[in-house]
């Protein structure tokens, strides 16, 4: 009897391990396979930032293929800070992606696209809002968006290509910490060298 | 039995570390001299990694030592180290290491690298 139990817990180690094995095996496949899950729940956030919890639902949603393929090299902009049209201006031409090549292959390409378009700034409740300054032509870039230059017209040049600590706009997370998450909220804005900013 | 189950259990942990990694580039060298190339000669990879062209390196973006961070030339992104032994999680993916060798041959030196020098490349990388 005692033998036997001995026996089926080997048998039971034995299918572990091979378990383990195999685990080993696939997670690596696992591990680059397209995400388009949402994240969790949206913050519960205080009222004077009610605006951002609305739209969170697409501003928090991480995507490990965008991530390794494009945040390789930048930081991975959220997808809600540019409109569909704006991101498939970059997409359609990874080959030359200023001044870097970022091509990637047809497949990873159709994900990307699907990852950012699904939660473009087109999909932002204040989105008539952030475009109505502009003359209606969607820009490539995130920092020629007509909302973008509006919240950042009054900073120094000096605090952003004049310092080594940010270098250009383009560095959200230079001086919005959480920006990788989505949050531009005012109050959270530090320049490096400069302090805390508050327009 | 159990020492038996155990010696297993270990030795299906070590194959899933090691395996892997190594072979994975040392597979993709393989597929390079089926392609065309010659035996990998790393010395010539080194001279290819150094080799400057219109200003540009592989060095501008991945420091002079493979050992340390770099550092992206325009964006500043930290990048992690290039040599196998501090940071084996790069040579462990073949699509991967070809999806770097196509954006990045053609950043520094204005073309695709041929099979021989990413052999020659990635035999310089892992020895180091």
């Amino acid at each position: 009897m005692k033998n036997n139990h001995s026996m089926w817990a080997g048998t039971g180690l034995l299918i572990a391990a091979l378990g383990v094995g195999i685990y080993g095996m696939s997670s690596s496949m696992a591990s680059s396979r397209y995400n388009s899950g949402y994240d969790s729940d949206e913050h519960e956030r205080d009222e004077h930032n009610r605006s951002y919890s609305i739209s969170s639902r697409f501003q928090n949603r991480v995507n490990p293929l965008y991530e390794e393929e494009c945040g390789s090299c930048h930081m991975a902009y959220p997808a809600s800070l540019l409109p569909p049209e704006g991101w498939l201006k970059n997409l359609d031409n990874l080959a030359e992606h200023y001044d870097e090549n970022a091509e990637v292959d047809v497949e990873t390409l159709a994900q990307l696209e699907s990852y950012l378009i699904d939660g473009s700034a087109s999909l932002r409740f204040d989105y008539r809002r952030w475009m109505r300054r502009g003359n209606g032509e969607i820009p490539a870039r995130i920092t020629e968006l007509p909302n973008f230059q509006h919240e950042h017209d009054e900073i120094p040049l000096k605090y952003v290509s004049g310092n080594d600590k940010v270098n250009s706009f383009s560095q959200c997370n230079a001086c919005h910490k959480s920006a990788q998450q989505g949050d531009f909220d005012e109050d959270n804005v530090v320049i490096p060298g400069v302090g805390r900013w508050d327009d | 039995m159990k020492k038996f189950i155990t010696g297993v259990l270990a030795l299906m942990f070590w194959v899933n570390a090691e395996a892997g990694l190594t072979s994975t580039a040392e597979q993709l060298l393989q597929d390079y001299q089926q392609q065309g190339a010659t035996e990998a000669d790393s010395e010539s990879g080194k001279s290819i990694w150094y080799s400057t062209s219109e200003n540009r390196s592989c060095s501008s973006c991945h420091s002079n030592q493979l050992k340390d961070m770099g550092k992206h030339q325009k964006t500043g992104k930290p990048i992690k180290p290039m040599a196998l032994s501090i940071n084996k999680a790069r040579y462990q993916d073949s699509k991967k290491i070809e999806k770097w060798f196509l954006r990045n041959c053609k950043w520094t030196f204005g073309r695709e690298c041929n099979v021989q020098e990413k052999s020659d490349l990635l035999s310089w990388l892992i020895s180091q």
